[in-house]
């Protein structure tokens, strides 16, 4: 019962606006709030890897989700100049395109999480206050990078004709970029748990969390697995990032700041190190945005605020927060 | 009968006058008294009183981050709340008089008092990482909430408030020893001043009894509070006591530049620069934070010179943008300095002549 207790919170919140509003409206919010929640969900799983599971407060997350985008967003440039198959009707060929984009940002999300943890956060383990100062370092490098190769200015994210546009179920408006988000989302989710509860791999890094020298010990090289982490991390931002892109239909080299905000909100509202936590933490951010904005739009802006104070007041440690 | 900590209390201040660096902090100050006499350019007496102002900021963050061990990213809010209220209360209510500028400064004082220990209030009780999160999200709202409630803030515009009696532009109050007194001259010397006797509180305040509990807490949390120390409340003290010094420099800064919009005074941008700051100066030193301010923004008034170089290196477009991102030669810097120098200027300076002092 007492695990249930959020997701009937989360039910009851979902349902509750359907008191200021038809249900026609109602249906498309909830499902553009889902999509949302799932888009913040694949940032903040990243996140919830890092910082919830290796407690290292990596900053340049947000700049690793930009990383991300840019580099989703040169591999569909560059299909689409060559073989055009962004343009191309073919469902098949646009999916390829997609899929490509969504490898090209985890590729060089994962180099460079690998280069990441090797160089800045390795030395740092256990310090936090180091931790914050190296990793925005490192945030402000890698985002001017971007500055430099891409320019500073906003670009326009090209999508597959396929995704792009809308489909009408009985009146309702269903976009097709937050349903591949949907179905994405749900993807990682389901690994992720899979991952880390039901394979050896899993098994080492849960251990290693809560006793490193152990692990050592029994034979495990635990920075190995802790360097995986980071770039499995890593990767999920960069993937976090180019749905954004796509979602926004633009990509700009500050954009992984804002989301950094709003994936904290989420980690810290799911409670630190678990998956499920932050999946809801992301739903309830990304649906109540969604709801607050359409009642009273000028509320929306501190609704995450709100949310998170209101977490933090009842459970210290999160919905789903072990105290430790 | 005299104890041993009294006793060295004794010796310590038969010293006090013999110390080098009370003279130095002394040169400094007059260093600064004499800048706009000495050195008639507006941009030389623009930059050295945002030293003074920013060495204070830095200092209050210090007294944060350096000596309780808390990091916080809702420092800079605290400044713009200061920046703000002041800027409000002088420009809204007609023709400003200095009633309106005490007014300002007090209402800044107790919101951040009041939002500095409400936030400490359910964020410090779980983890100290918590509070560097929540504080970023507090302030990245602050912000929004600047730009979006233009009606009262002025938007991305921000507020332009016309400063009452002897701080006004146009006033003149004829010549004292050859030097034109104008309203500009007299702002930066109250605004000094103030700068000044903020520095002195805050020393006090870090070498107090206080201020060695919160240095115990910083080191050892957990041994702090076994040994009585209430460190909770303290945490919550140390932020509040911080957030206010920020707010009254925020008011300074907006006495010296009659402008604030939400780029310059409330966001996360301010928030990093103090970082910067603080790191390069030195982390609990206190008196690092003036040297912290003083290269970056040297170094800020100066890089822009640097864009020429661009042409140099071939004119090319990769090369045109490597040095217009200048933040970029920044963050590899920073990183390096944490790296190599986690104590920053002062801090390693202290530790090599510790060294020279007595060696191992």
């Amino acid at each position: 019962m007492k695990r249930a207790a959020p997701v009937l919170i989360v039910l009851a919140l979902a349902l509750l606006p359907l008191l200021g509003m038809e249900p026609r409206v109602y249906l498309t919010l909830t499902v553009a709030g889902l999509a949302m929640g799932m888009l913040i969900f694949l940032v903040a799983s990243g996140l919830t890897l890092i910082f919830g599971l290796m407690d290292v407060l990596n900053f340049a997350h947000g700049a690793l989700f930009s990383w991300g985008a840019y580099a989703g967003f040169g591999a569909v440039l560059l299909l689409d100049r060559r073989a055009g198959w962004i343009e191309s009707p073919s469902v098949a060929l646009n999916a390829l395109a997609l899929l490509a984009a969504v490898a090209a940002a985890a590729l060089v999300a994962l180099v460079l999480g690998v280069a990441l943890e090797r160089v800045i956060v390795r030395p740092v383990y256990g310090q936090h206050m180091f931790q914050i100062l190296i990793t925005l370092g490192a945030s402000i490098v890698l985002e001017e990078l971007i500055r430099i190769v891409w320019g500073p200015n906003d670009q326009v994210m090209p999508v597959p004709i396929s995704f792009q546009g809308s489909w009408d179920l009985l009146d309702v408006i269903v976009l097709r970029v937050p349903v591949v988000a949907i179905g994405l989302g749900l993807a990682v989710y389901v690994g992720l748990q899979l991952l880390l509860h039901r394979t050896r791999v899993g098994l080492i890094v849960r251990a290693g969390v809560e006793s490193g020298e152990m692990v050592q010990v029994m034979g495990h090289n635990i920075y190995r697995y802790f360097t995986a982490v980071f770039a499995l991390g890593s990767a999920l931002a960069a993937v976090g990032g180019l749905m954004w892109a796509i979602f926004r239909q633009s990509v700009s080299p500050g954009m992984g700041g804002e989301q950094l905000i709003f994936a904290f909100i989420v980690v810290i509202i799911g409670g630190l190190g678990s998956v499920t936590g932050s999946l809801i933490g992301a739903l309830m951010v990304g649906l109540s945005y969604n709801y607050v904005a359409f009642l009273l739009p000028k509320a929306a802006l501190g609704v995450n605020m709100a949310l998170m104070v209101l977490v933090l007041l009842v459970r210290p440690t999160g919905l789903f927060g072990a105290s430790r | 009968m005299t104890t041993p900590i009294a006793s060295a209390r004794r010796d310590e201040r038969a010293r006090r006058w013999r110390r080098p660096t009370l003279w130095l902090r002394l040169g400094v100050l007059a260093l600064f008294v004499l800048v706009p006499v000495a050195v008639p350019s507006f941009q030389a007496t623009d930059l050295a009183i945002k030293i003074a102002l920013f060495g204070a900021l830095v200092a209050s963050y210090d007294v944060v981050i350096g000596y309780t061990g808390i990091v916080s990213f809702g420092h800079a809010m605290f400044f713009g709340f200061g920046a703000y209220s002041v800027a409000l209360a002088v420009g809204r209510f007609g023709a400003p008089t200095y009633g309106h500028l005490l007014l300002g400064f007090g209402i800044a004082v107790l919101l951040s008092a009041l939002v500095a220990t409400l936030i400490g209030a359910f964020s410090l009780r779980v983890k100290l990482i918590f509070f560097a999160m929540i504080t970023l999200a507090f302030a990245e709202f602050a912000g929004i909430l600047a730009v979006q409630w233009s009606a009262l803030s002025g938007g991305e515009d921000g507020l332009s408030p016309k400063m009452p009696g002897l701080f006004a532009v146009g006033w003149e109050g004829g010549r004292v020893l050859g030097v034109p007194l104008t309203g500009k001259l007299v702002t930066y010397y109250v605004v000094l001043a103030a700068c000044a006797a903020l520095f002195l509180v805050m020393a006090r305040f870090v070498a107090s009894p206080l201020g060695r509990a919160l240095q115990a807490i910083r080191d050892n949390e957990l041994r702090a509070e076994a040994l009585g120390v209430p460190t909770f409340t303290l945490q919550i003290v140390s932020s509040s006591f911080a957030s206010v010094v920020a707010t009254i420099v925020g008011g300074c800064y907006v006495m010296w530049v009659r402008y604030v919009n939400p780029e310059s005074a409330l966001g996360v941008p301010l928030m990093l620069d103090v970082l910067l700051m603080v790191i390069i100066g030195g982390i609990g030193t206190l008196w690092g934070s003036v040297i912290g301010a003083a290269v970056l923004l040297t170094a800020r008034l100066l890089l822009p010179d640097l864009r020429g170089l661009g042409t140099l290196l071939g004119g090319s477009e990769i090369a045109q943008r490597l040095t217009e991102r200048w933040l970029l030669v920044f963050g590899v810097l920073f990183v390096l300095v944490v790296f190599f120098f986690p104590k920053g200027v002062l801090g390693t300076t202290r530790d090599a002549l510790a060294r020279r002092r007595r060696p191992a």
